[in-house]
């Protein structure tokens, strides 16, 4: 068979109980399989996984580097880079602090303090994903679990505007529609998955029933279940484009399952009504609460994208987008965003950390990082290189370097280490610490200047 | 229940379907997001190479619609919306019938022709962008050379013509070493 691969067999050691360092699954049973300080297999893991795990060597960043005069990058020495990069964070007005979502909660901290020192924006990758999600939670409720209980008793996993099997392929494996649990003694046999989507997506296919309504037809149709909930009668006799005999029945199916869990995915969140998709679903949950048990998660998609989340939470009061440009912590949506900063040209300087803007922003956005100077730390050359003034290469978590994560539904992992980091990479700890000290010693210079 | 029998996807694009009128331009809205082999490729770094151009520099179409363009799997189209234009390659969606749309996975190829609007919320509109597709005979690039076409940070941004001229990056990271 062409597509057969043979078990690797050619290891010399295995670490067990690794985490993945992908999606927010944030999955622990994985196995490495060592060889010469590389991780050449990997056991348990989805293809997502496997291949971020046995990364691509040649596009790795193994040197800081400055970008020249003449538009090229240039290794670098350690201390001239983190200078480079802590000069221009020292003199920017408007800085932005972007990522951390593939980071560990340790790297955080540092951002933090650096980014109340200078008065930053730290945002994360939630302000793309899933930061209308969290909006509609502060504006509707949280009816959140564990996906240890959803695993345990859920008989009805409903997936909106998430293809589970292509962003997080163990998803339905490990915790909601194949595991056997307690109270599902029979997995799959004992559930019923359910999947709207307007696309008769990977998960779809797997799925026993799919409502495959209109393009921006979510909101409608959360509403029309709402009302059949409440006992009222549908006068319309499609429901973005669903006829309303199915909308009832589907109404009815899940008042009368004993646990139902509802994952949501950006397919609610980059539509057109974006929060208030989440507002109604949460809504809906709380409907569906009168009669029997239901919960609601959105699927993080970065490792560590939730562990911004609750940390900055934790630590300021908000999740995400928080600017002190003002010395204190604010918070305002459309506002203090890095994507409404950089298409209104506010900010002066871009430090990007464990993520790739230059993949995933909307051109409009990237057009603005053209014209100012902007700060990698990543593990791999990726678009955002391309457009990066200084490059600090950094340690992959959960491989090269340990650290905290937290899963999906808010469970913090450790993640340890399995293998050395290359010698020229630094943890992205110990990075952002240097630039922090080398800043506070360029204020220190500045301060004692004025004070003269 | 709406339970929807597995599509019949045509496996051949016929182009002499008696309905499928061939047209040089087609309205249809594009949606964007994740899928596992851009996922795969953008993850284990490999973003410079041939594979994330053919993982995310494509347009997953239905094959009705692919067949009124006259355009077979790796055609090259572009993508023309309010923000911008890209060339992409064509392919069959494996999650067809979905005549009216189609799907490029995230990635620098959509970034182009996304809305950056987030209607104060944060959140670029990354889905059902309406835009056209028609037939292109220009390549698609890579992602260092489609960075550079695009956003122009190192080149001269006056000269268009220039840049087009200029020789790839191609596919493996290029710095001055000490
Ligand atoms: S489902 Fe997610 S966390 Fe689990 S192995 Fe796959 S990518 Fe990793």
């Amino acid at each position: 068979m062409a597509n057969y691969e043979p078990p690797v067999t050619d290891y010399e050691s295995i670490v067990e109980n690794c985490t993945c360092a992908f999606c927010g699954c944030n999955c622990d049973d994985l196995d490495y399989l060592i060889k010469d300080g590389h991780v050449v297999g990997v056991r348990h893991a989805c293809r997502l996984g496997a291949s971020k795990i046995m990364e691509d060597m040649d596009q790795r960043l193994l040197v800081p580097m400055i970008r020249g005069e003449d538009g090229e990058l240039a290794e670098t020495d350690w201390d001239s880079a983190l200078d480079k990069a802590a000069e221009l964070i020292a003199g920017a007005v408007r800085p932005i602090f972007y990522g951390w979502s593939e980071t560990s909660i340790e790297t955080m901290h540092h951002g933090l303090e650096l980014g109340e020192l200078v008065g930053a924006v730290l945002d994360n990758q939630a302000t793309i994903c899933h930061g209308p999600s969290l909006q509609a939670v502060q504006n509707a409720g949280y009816p959140i679990s564990t996906l240890g209980e959803v695993k345990n008793r859920a008989d009805m996993c409903l997936y909106t505007g998430s293809n589970a099997m292509n962003s997080h392929p163990r998803h339905m494996a490990r915790y909601s529609t194949f595991p056997r649990g307690y109270f599902r003694p029979r997995g799959r046999f004992d559930r019923t998955v359910v999947t709207l989507d307007p696309k008769y997506s990977d998960t779809a296919k797997m799925s026993d029933i799919w409502v495959g309504f209109e393009q921006n037809g979510d909101y409608e149709f959360y509403n029309a279940i709402r009302a059949v909930l409440k006992g009222k009668k549908l006068q319309k006799e499609f429901i973005s484009g669903i006829p309303k005999e199915d909308v009832e029945e589907l109404a009815e199916a899940m008042k009368n399952v004993q646990f139902g869990a509802l994952f949501f995915g950006l397919g609610l969140t980059h539509t057109l009504s974006k929060q208030r998709n989440i507002d109604i679903a949460i809504q809906m949950v709380a409907d569906l609460n009168s009669y029997t048990k239901w919960i609601l998660m959105p699927m993080r998609g970065h490792f560590n994208v939730n562990g911004f989340n609750i940390f900055m939470a934790f630590e300021t009061g908000f999740p995400y987008g928080v600017d002190f440009a003002r010395g204190y912590q604010r918070y305002m949506n459309g506002e203090t965003n890095t994507i409404d900063l950089l298409t209104r040209k506010e900010c002066d300087v871009f430090m990007v950390i464990a993520a790739d803007p230059g993949a995933h922003y909307p051109g409009g956005a990237v057009k603005h990082l053209a014209e100012i100077p902007v700060i990698q730390v990543d593990i791999h050359w990726g678009p955002s290189t391309e457009i990066a003034d200084v490059v600090l290469p950094g340690s992959f978590v959960g491989v090269e370097v340990g650290g905290t994560s937290y899963r999906m539904d808010g469970v913090p992992i450790w993640m340890k280490k399995a293998i050395d980091k290359p010698e020229t990479c630094r943890d992205d700890e110990w990075i952002i610490k240097e630039i922090l000290e080398r800043v506070k010693k360029i204020k220190a210079e500045q301060g004692a200047l004025a004070s003269k | 229940m709406t339970y929807v029998d597995k599509p019949a996807i045509p496996k051949v694009v016929k182009f002499d379907e008696p309905n499928a009128k061939l047209r040089n331009k087609l309205d249809v809205m594009l949606n964007t997001g994740s899928d596992i082999y851009q996922g795969a490729c953008k993850k284990r770094g490999s973003t410079l190479k041939d594979e994330y151009r053919k993982v995310a520099g494509v347009a997953y179409m239905d094959p009705k619609d692919m067949a009124k363009l006259g355009v077979s799997n790796w055609d090259h189209v572009k993508v023309i919306s309010d923000w911008g234009e890209v060339v992409v390659n064509a392919a069959h969606s494996r999650d067809a019938p979905h005549e009216g749309t189609i799907f490029i996975p995230k990635g620098p190829w959509a970034n182009v022709v996304v809305s950056p609007e987030t209607y104060c919320c944060c959140d670029p509109t990354y889905k059902g962008i309406m835009c056209t597709v028609e037939k292109s005979d220009d390549d698609v690039l890579l992602m260092a050379d489609l960075m550079r076409a695009v956003y122009k940070k190192y080149v001269n941004k006056d000269d268009e013509e220039g840049i087009k001229d200029l020789a790839t990056l191609g596919e493996m990271p290029v710095y001055k070493k000490l």
